[in-house]
């Protein structure tokens, strides 16, 4: 016998124990309009999903990253269990601040559907414990709310938005493979203001900075090959936004991509995988886990060319719970053809996606 | 310097190996009962911790319903989840079910892995990877390798688990690695257990742990304040202190035994070493004379008193250690007191308690030094070193009012004593009267010696006789020192053999009254199976009547043991028939209202009175009961309380039997229990006559008695020590007039019989006070000390055939102890006595 | 070595005088004998001076530095003897349980003399009482003369300045008496002490330097 980790990460989490499932998991399938705000709540019957916020803050110290996730997964289990506690849904949050000249700090938290962690499936409302990420009205306005705390550090933000969401893809349909089935439903909601306090170190400090969030949820995002992705999601300077990502093999190649920039007017325009390529210009190691992240990348998005250069190089998390995973999420200033700030993830460095 | 008092110390022990080796057994015997009840004490409440925390981890706080039968509703477990404060929440439905093959019910703990991973890391299940992949909340349930052993079943297997009437077949998923070798439960989902065993939309507990910028106290008080009336907040500290309070009244009896044995150890010392300086009084005063500084001379015997006491100290340590070794063998961890059935015990000796031990046995040496270093130190040199030891002359009172009046008030001191309340949950007033009554014992010695010896002195007797009255009568230090230690041990044992004497004669009487069955059937803490049950319903059963039981907990003080419930199928208009009540019974104003019927501790602890009402924590709520009686119990220390099953029905609980009470049908006695064995083989249930039951209640009572019993005789035999080497120091000291004696005619027999009988004598004084003290403190023991640190009351019963039989053997061993002593008189150089050269 | 000056004392019971003015001196090397009916206070003389009891007038100073052990407490007195006065008893006192070169050791530890610097001076003092080779044994194997040489090699063993010494022949016979006495009376005057020998024997008397009796009117 050896031990077995319950669970796999959330990251990992769309090929886990796929064998034993004989739950049915709905497919994604394009041409599902998604209306809102019931779209923006949680989506059980999916394998997986998540919230994303990401975000820069100026005030009170220029370039800090943060970023909330809240990992929503269906395990399959338990599905004819008469208990509310039966561990159908469980929910799993992580919490990452990046200060300049200090490293990342990070917590997570974990727990079950009725016993800890709750999400509303009409509206965007997940929480764990007295973690929570919201959306509520303020006036007219729609704003989402964000908070969690930790020993090391808590935040409350607000978040309104200054645009409407960007629905990824097409019109939300967002493939991240060759296979139609390889696909998830995918919003984001760019340039996001952020105000609120911050609490670290026994001090509590007002905010101000720009924030990025995503929803998507799906049944099968990474096909057999794929051993991670990259991911990059920027506010720009100018007042658009962009969101590129790849899905890579063991050999570091691309084996889909996607890019979508929208402009300060609205304007969109895609990229496709044969458009778009990555260039490693500077890689940085990981004393702790020994793994290789090409932490400065040039990325070619047909003829725009953008360069990635992380705040600090340091931004590697290591989660323990529910199962140990080594992934790299940081904030990174972005130049090039286009100028912004927000987040790139790299997954699949330490760790090849190994199950 | 040194090397003389080395020197002088080495000749000591090599000239008075007897007495010094028996100071020092003492000393040890003394040092080594304490460390032993200290050691095995804190050895099983570091079990008992260790096996709480492996099971419940180290939370700030719990919350529970107060009622073993409650629940935490979900909906306050996700409100307390929510909370800023609260850094997780790991909520636990903790229930026993029964498993075929399992001889006794196990322990099932339904876990949420989540949250229970930091705060009960060792109830984490490992999971069989060949045969499933599937995770703990798909179902299935993981043993502890204790259970699987004894199971002896493998991973994979099917097992089912029952609770009553519910059932859950599942497989063996996995172990429980983590868990010690004698930790035996089961581990499963919380969902899956809640699922099949309940509770409905509740777990059992939750454990809270705060964030680390939260005061854990001020979060408790405000939560307190919301909570439901039917559940508990609870701090880890309160766990401890339930732990600690839960043999804390047993382990300071048994201390106080310890107490006894050094304190008679010490007397021991003085006593020796009372002799020691009074045969040499010749010597030291040479040493004087030569130049011994006044301070060294006292110094001198402070030392041999410490080298007696060192080694003794360091002996009893060994043998303490030793005693805890083969106690938790032979009885368990709780020194057959039956508080922790945690199995076998680790013993981990710390250095700073065995050092605390040692210096509390040196200090006992020293302690019985003292005084006859302060002798020594006043003696005069240049008459010592002509005509030996001088007792210090005393004034003799003028009138013997005065020590009259003073014995008096020492005991109206005594009485005042034993009437105050106990101090923090200990009898501590009950022990001060105890030694204020010793005292006045040994106090009343040399009075009494006079006043019948002077009565005596009328008597026309032969001059043997007539010397050995007046010797008693004239060296009142030697007798009174003689005499004390037989009337310490003498009391001492004989309170003892009252107050356990009382004590079992109460509980004999006592089972007569709570076992009316002949028969009784007990599954232990599950309820027990439907079709028994249903089956015992039909006609044709070989039982005229069957009464059932159930038993539970309450928490009524979170930082005290809880408190058992138990409902009962009894008439409610008759209670007396079921319960041996200790006083009358009231009637509830109220045909609506529950009754209840509270134990002697209860009513104790927590200062209820029969005829009050009272609000009691059950089934979720707080329930207005009415008190109607108290009843006697002394199996239940912390408490009791009975309600019949109708009135338990009606306030909405569910009863279900734990234990039954079955009355057979005349002449069909051996059809029921052939009739029970198989549901008792099936389920692994006992089924036990009445007189088994006496029979081992008796047999546990005497076990937990018996480090008492044992302790009793090394008192007497200690006591019978200090009495012969007095009476050789009185030899010594006298060995001048012993002498003249001997000149002047008197032979060897005689003077050997003027020994023996004086010592005789003494003996006898020192029983009678003995016997008169031990009276005294057993009546304290009984009725102030058991009531105060036990809770329970029992009539005082002297067994007098083994006290006077007691007695009548000390003093022949008294006689025999004289006699040896004689001998030594008998073998005095007297010649060179007389001639002054010792 | 001794000077005793004004010295009076009383009965410690009836509070009448034992002697009073009385005037006494020994010097080095000096032997004086004590002589007197019995009951007359020699040896409450004898304890004076030892600082046994306490003088009620008077000055006894004792050693090269004259220090008066009058108007010392117990344990300075004790420690005076110590250092300046050696005994012998009539009833030898040898402690029992200790060796012979235990016992003759017992003043040089009083005085604090390191273990390993006796065995010389022990030896010494056992050549010079006629005792070598009797170091090892113990007390309870030796006669009374030889025990009374013990006691003299113990009174002499520290050098000190003065010896007081009650009827040192007093339970022996009178050849054996005779030469304890030689003994004595030899190392005394090598070891230039002064010494005060309480004597009812005129042979003993005779051998000394002087003879002072004590009568109830005084010192002749």
């Amino acid at each position: 016998m050896r031990r077995r980790d319950f669970l796999a990460t959330p990251l990992l989490l769309p090929t886990l124990l796929a064998a034993e499932e004989s739950v049915a998991y709905p497919p994604v399938t394009p041409g599902r309009r998604l209306r809102f705000p019931r779209d923006h709540g949680a989506h059980p019957d999916f394998r997986t999903e998540w919230w994303y916020v990401t975000g820069a803050l100026d005030a009170p110290q220029a370039d800090i990253g943060f970023q909330l996730t809240f990992f929503r997964r269906r395990t399959g289990f338990a599905e004819t269990l008469r208990s509310p506690l039966a561990a159908r849904q469980i929910l799993f949050a992580h919490a990452a601040l990046t200060l300049p000249g200090d490293r990342l700090r990070h917590t997570e938290r974990v727990a079950r559907a009725n016993l800890g962690a709750s999400f509303s499936s009409t509206d965007c409302d997940v929480a764990i414990g007295a973690w929570r990420l919201w959306r509520e009205m303020r006036g007219p306005r729609e704003i989402l709310r964000l908070r969690m705390q930790s020993a090391s550090f808590s935040y409350d933000f607000t978040l309104t938005p200054s645009q409407p969401p960007m629905l990824q893809g097409d019109d939300g349909y967002s493939r991240k493979g060759a296979a139609p089935e390889l696909a998830s439903y995918y919003v984001s909601w760019p340039r996001l203001r952020v105000d609120g306090l911050l609490l670290r170190d026994g001090r509590r400090q007002a905010v101000a900075g720009q924030a990025w969030f995503d929803h998507e949820w799906s049944t099968a995002i990474l096909g057999d090959r794929a051993v991670g992705w990259d991911w990059l999601g920027i506010n720009l300077t100018d007042g658009g936004a962009l969101m590129v990502f790849r899905l890579r093999d063991a050999q570091g190649a691309t084996l889909y991509a996607h890019a979508a920039w929208r402009d300060a007017t609205g304007r969109r325009r895609r990229f496709d995988s044969a458009e778009i390529r990555f260039t490693p210009l500077r890689r940085w190691a990981s004393p702790r886990s020994g793994a290789s992240y090409p932490l400065e990348l040039e990325i070619h998005l047909a003829d725009l060319t953008v360069r990635t250069r992380p705040v600090i190089d340091d931004q590697e998390l290591v989660t323990s719970r529910p199962a140990p995973v080594v992934y790299w999420e940081g904030l990174v200033k972005l130049s090039g053809g286009l100028e912004g700030r927000g987040y790139l993830e790299l997954t699949g460095y330490a760790d090849t996606l190994r199950l | 310097m040194n090397t003389l008092a080395w020197w002088l110390i080495r000749a000591q022990f090599r000239t008075r190996r007897v007495a010094t080796s028996l100071s020092m057994l003492a000393i040890a015997l003394g040092v080594a009962l304490g460390y032993a009840i200290h050691l095995i004490n804190a050895a099983a409440l570091a079990d008992f911790s260790r096996a709480m925390n492996s099971v419940q981890g180290e939370p700030d706080a719990v919350i529970v319903g107060r009622d073993s039968a409650g629940s935490v509703p979900l909906t306050v477990v996700e409100a307390i989840a929510r909370d800023p404060a609260v850094q997780s929440v790991v909520p636990v439905i903790d229930t026993r079910v029964r498993l075929a093959g399992a001889p006794a019910p196990l322990r099932l703990i339904g876990l949420d892995v989540f949250s229970a991973a930091t705060m009960m890391p060792k109830l984490m299940p490992r999971q069989d990877a060949t045969a499933t992949d599937a995770p703990i909340f798909a179902g299935g349930v993981f043993a502890s390798p204790a259970v699987l052993r004894q199971l002896n079943a493998a991973i994979g297997d099917t097992v089912t688990l029952q609770r009553g009437d519910r059932q859950w077949t599942t497989r063996l998923a996995g172990d429980l690695p983590a868990l010690g070798p004698d930790e035996r439960l089961l581990v499963a989902d919380i969902a899956w257990v809640q699922a099949h065993f309940g509770p409905d939309d509740a777990v059992g507990e939750a454990r809270v742990r705060l964030t680390p910028d939260t005061d854990p106290a001020a979060w408790r008080d405000e939560l307190a304040r919301r909570l439901p009336p039917g559940l508990l907040l609870r701090a880890a500290d309160d766990e401890n202190a339930r732990v600690s309070n839960l043999s804390l009244a047993y382990r300071v009896n048994l201390n106080v035994l310890a107490l006894v044995a050094l304190l008679t150890g010490a007397f021991l010392v003085f006593a020796t070493q009372l002799t020691a300086v009074a045969q040499r009084s010749t010597q030291f005063a040479l040493l004087g004379v030569l130049g011994l500084s006044p301070r060294r001379r006292l110094l001198q015997v402070l030392l041999e008193g410490l080298a007696i006491g060192v080694p003794g100290a360091l002996l009893g340590l060994a043998l303490g250690y030793a005693l805890a070794l083969a106690f938790t063998r032979l009885l368990g961890g709780d020194l057959g007191g039956g508080f922790f059935s945690t199995g076998t015990t680790t013993l981990v000796p710390a250095p700073l308690p065995a050092l605390g031990f040692l210096a509390l046995g040196a200090l006992a040496s020293l302690a019985g030094a003292v005084y006859p270093a302060y002798l020594n130190r006043r003696q005069a040199l240049a008459h010592a070193l002509h005509a030996g030891f001088a007792q210090t002359p005393r004034a003799r009172p003028a009138r013997p009012l005065v020590p009259a009046l003073r014995l008096l008030a020492l005991a109206l001191l005594a009485g005042g004593l034993s009437r105050l309340p106990a101090w923090s949950g200990l009898p501590l007033a009950g022990y001060a009267a105890i030694a204020v009554l010793l005292v006045i014992g040994i106090a009343a010695a040399p009075w009494l010696t006079r006043w019948i010896f002077g009565l005596c002195a009328g008597l026309p007797l032969p001059a043997t006789q007539r010397i050995a009255l007046q010797n008693v009568a004239q060296a009142p230090l030697m007798a009174q020192v003689a005499a004390g230690g037989l009337i310490v041990s003498f009391a001492l044992t004989a309170s003892m053999v009252i107050m356990v004497g009382s004590f079992r004669v109460a509980v004999d009487r006592w089972l007569d009254d709570v076992l009316p069955a002949p028969l009784y059937l007990r599954s232990k803490a599950t309820p027990l199976p439907e079709d028994l049950l249903a089956a015992l319903a039909r006609p044709d059963t070989p039982f005229a009547r069957v009464e059932g039981m159930a038993h539970a907990t309450l928490t009524l003080d979170p930082r005290r043991p809880n408190v058992t419930l138990i409902v009962r199928e009894l008439d409610r208009l008759d209670p007396a028939a079921r319960l041996p009540f200790t006083g009358p019974l009231s009637v509830p104003p109220d045909e609506t209202l529950p009754v209840v019927w509270i134990s002697e501790p209860l009513r104790e602890i927590y200062g209820i009175a029969p005829g009050q009402t009272l609000r009691l924590p059950l089934l979720g709520g707080s329930v207005e009961v009415f008190v109607g009686g108290v009843w006697r119990d002394y199996s239940r220390q912390f408490g009791a309380v009975t309600i019949g099953a109708d009135d338990y029905r009606r306030l909405g609980g569910r009863f279900q039997a734990n234990d039954l009470a079955l009355w057979p049908r005349p002449g069909q006695n051996a059809a029921a229990e052939t009739w029970l064995a198989p549901y008792a083989r099936r389920d692994g249930l006992e089924v036990a006559e009445t007189a088994e039951i006496r029979q081992l209640s008796l047999a546990i009572f005497d076990k937990s008695f018996a480090v008492t019993y044992a302790l009793e005789a090394a008192a007497m035999l200690i006591g019978l020590f200090g009495l012969a080497v007095t009476l050789a120091a009185g030899v010594w000291l006298r060995a001048r007039e012993l002498a003249t004696l001997g000149a002047l005619g008197f032979n060897r027999r005689m003077l050997g019989r003027a020994v023996t009988l004086e010592g005789a004598l003494i003996a006898i004084i020192g029983l009678l006070i003995g016997l008169a003290c031990g009276v005294a403190i057993g009546a304290v023991l009984t009725h102030v000390v058991n009531p105060q640190a036990f809770h329970w009351r029992m009539p005082l019963h002297i067994p007098w055939p083994t006290v006077l039989g007691a007695a009548a053997l000390t003093l022949a061993a008294a006689i025999a102890a004289s006699h040896a002593a004689a001998r030594q008189a008998t073998r005095l150089p007297l010649a060179q006595v007389l001639a002054g050269s010792q | 070595m001794l000077n005793v000056t004004g010295l009076a004392k009383r009965h410690a019971n009836a509070g009448r005088p034992l002697f009073s003015g009385l005037e006494l001196t020994v010097a080095a090397g000096e032997t004086v004998a004590l002589v007197g009916e019995s009951g007359v206070g020699k040896s409450t003389l004898l304890n004076c001076i030892a600082g046994l009891e306490t003088a009620d007038a008077g000055s006894i100073r004792i050693g090269p530095r004259a220090v008066d052990i009058v108007g010392l407490d117990e344990t300075a007195r004790a420690a005076l003897r110590a250092r300046q006065i050696g005994f012998v008893f009539q009833a030898f006192h040898i402690l029992p349980t200790l060796t012979v070169a235990q016992n003759i050791a017992v003043p040089l530890l009083l005085r604090g003399v390191p273990l390993k610097a006796q065995p010389a001076r022990i030896d010494a003092l056992l050549d010079a009482v006629g005792l070598r080779g009797f170091a090892g044994r113990w007390p309870t194997t030796l006669s009374g003369g030889e025990l009374q040489r013990v006691a003299i090699a113990r009174a002499l063993v520290h050098r000190p300045s003065l010896i007081l010494a009650d009827e040192p022949t007093g339970n022996l016979d009178p050849r054996t008496a005779d030469e304890v006495l030689t003994r004595l009376l030899d190392n005394v005057r090598q070891q230039q002490a002064g010494a005060l020998i309480v004597t009812h024997s005129q042979q003993v008397a005779r051998r000394c330097h002087r003879i002072l009796t004590l009568t109830p009117d005084g010192l002749r």
